[in-house]
């Protein structure tokens, strides 16, 4: 709805101050739109896939020479410009996707799932470019289902839930303002029989999960499970290999949060039968 | 930040033109049905009758700029719309009348090369001059046009699939050519078959080609081209309102 794409059933929304809907050229004039798979025409070259874009933007004719190559250069493609792009991997075919949403000298973009599908190579190129683009004044908007991209590479975060955000700010406030799911991750050399009955038994506890060979006490006062967990490897002569306290990462605040509004709906549901 | 002139649209959907030409021309199912279908057909038509010379070349040229210029759109629409491609012209800023004409565009240049070269070929073969070239020039051009239009408006079918846009497009297609005079003469059809070849495109396609070639039109070219320029704006203005229609029920 933000790219016009699609039309809203209702509401407004307009990107660097023309209305999307009532000012719908002028606002597609200022954005490029990376989708999440690389629509990009397979059987012309990378060249002319960026030349067509630009033409379809009104770049006028000096600059579109002057922008593919700039562009083509710095994505590391301009040595196969004139290859097909049915040819290139796909992170090659990204980096092409990406540069043509750029050739229009956009003020915004949208990026849907930049990294799917790609290796962990590419994924590094695309995120460093996305970094750069950001830090010469590019806004980005990202939207992506990856929620460790979204706390690495975002200023800010909105967390949608069937269609309605249910929290936006900063990564780092999101994490903060979920105090209920900080924990305490503990490894021990060997484990006892009846161990994760006793973690749970421990008044600060409000829930134990096994991660592989560590075990994580979900709390919202660390330093008293600490004390508590203290005592306890005291009296059971257990031998600590590791011990962490741990923050909400940004995965477990869109468990907290998405979780929590299921619930309601079910709460809802339930009530309204 | 300046607006967008109509001139500025006319040059989007002309690059949405050149990028088609260079994409979907050489396509196999383009070329078979804008070139194998039309020149097979004539074939099937004139080998073993006895049919006059100068009622040949229009009917091959007629056959041809029908079968070619409505090939293009129901192959590049489908396509684009399995590859995503189509995404980026709603995203960009143009309108969609401007892209329905630049595809449009690249149907008419299609069948305008085929049809002239076929033309050409068959005339010098059979041995048959233009006698009037004007009527050939706006016939050529103007039913380029209707069927290049024709195709855009069946491509409006929301498919990913080509085959599924042109299996109905021959539906009309091939029965076009029966109520046309091309294969009956109109004189001969019964009266609702009169009718149906006075609404037919092909029909004055084919009146204003036997104009050219030394030939009478049946209806006369001024209704000839009256009809054409009627059906071109009939199957703009309904592809507009069904790539719409099924663009938002799609998304």
């Amino acid at each position: 709805m933000l790219t016009g794409v699609s039309a809203p059933s209702e509401g407004r929304a307009s990107i660097i101050g023309y209305d999307i809907m009532r000012q719908s050229i002028e606002a597609k004039s200022l954005m490029g739109i990376v989708p999440d798979i690389s629509n990009i025409y397979d059987e012309i070259s990378a060249w002319s896939n960026l030349i067509f874009t630009a033409k379809l933007y009104g770049v006028p004719r000096a600059r579109r020479n002057e922008r593919a190559k700039e562009l083509l250069t710095r994505f590391g493609l301009y040595d196969r410009r004139n290859d097909k792009v049915g040819e290139f991997s796909s992170g090659m075919r990204r980096r092409v996707c990406i540069a043509m949403a750029l050739m229009n000298e956009s003020k915004l973009l949208f990026l849907d799932e930049p990294t799917v599908g790609l290796d962990v190579e590419s994924v590094i190129v695309i995120h460093e470019l996305i970094r750069s683009l950001n830090e010469e004044g590019l806004a980005i908007f990202l939207t992506t289902h990856n929620i460790e991209e979204a706390s690495q590479m975002c200023d800010r975060v909105a967390i949608i839930n069937r269609g309605k955000i249910v929290a936006i700010d900063t990564p780092e406030s999101l994490k903060r303002a979920m105090k209920g799911v900080q924990s305490i991750e503990v490894a021990f050399k060997r484990e006892m029989p009846g161990l994760q009955a006793k973690l749970e038994r421990l008044l600060s506890v409000k829930g134990v999960e096994k991660r592989g060979d560590k075990i994580r006490l979900l709390t919202d006062d660390p330093p008293r499970v600490l004390k508590e967990l203290w005592r306890l490897i005291e009296d059971n002569k257990l031998e600590p290999i590791t011990m962490n306290t741990l923050g909400p990462s940004l995965e477990e605040v869109f468990l907290e949060l998405t979780g929590r509004a299921m619930e309601a709906e079910v709460i809802h549901k339930k009530g309204s039968r | 930040m300046d607006g967008v002139t109509q001139f500025d649209e006319l040059k989007r959907s002309w690059a949405i033109t050149m990028k088609d030409m260079r994409i979907y021309f050489l396509r196999p199912g383009t070329l078979a049905s804008g070139i194998l279908f039309p020149v097979a057909l004539f074939f099937s038509f004139a080998v073993g009758r006895n049919i006059p010379n100068d009622l040949l070349i229009p009917v091959l040229a007629a056959q041809t700029i029908l079968w070619s210029s409505s090939s293009i759109g129901p192959a590049a629409f489908p396509l684009e719309r399995r590859m995503r491609t189509f995404e980026r012209y709603l995203s960009a800023p143009i309108s969609l009348f401007a892209v329905l004409w630049g595809k449009t565009m690249a149907g008419v240049i299609f069948g305008l090369g085929i049809t002239v070269a076929a033309t050409a070929i068959g005339a010098v073969v059979i041995g048959v001059t233009i006698t009037n070239i004007a009527a050939v020039a706006i016939g050529v051009v103007l039913s380029a046009i209707v069927f290049s239009a024709m195709g855009t408006l069946f491509a409006s079918i929301p498919s990913e699939n080509p085959g599924e846009v042109i299996m109905p497009l021959n539906l009309v297609r091939i029965p076009l050519m029966f109520v046309s005079g091309m294969f009956i003469p109109i004189e001969s059809l019964p009266r609702a078959g009169a009718y149906a070849a006075l609404v037919s495109p092909l029909t004055h396609t084919l009146d204003l080609l036997k104009v050219g070639f030394g030939g009478t039109s049946h209806f006369g070219w001024p209704i000839n081209i009256a009809v054409l320029v009627i059906w071109v704006i009939v199957f703009l203005i309904l592809s507009q309102m069904l790539h719409e229609f099924f663009d938002r029920k799609r998304r």
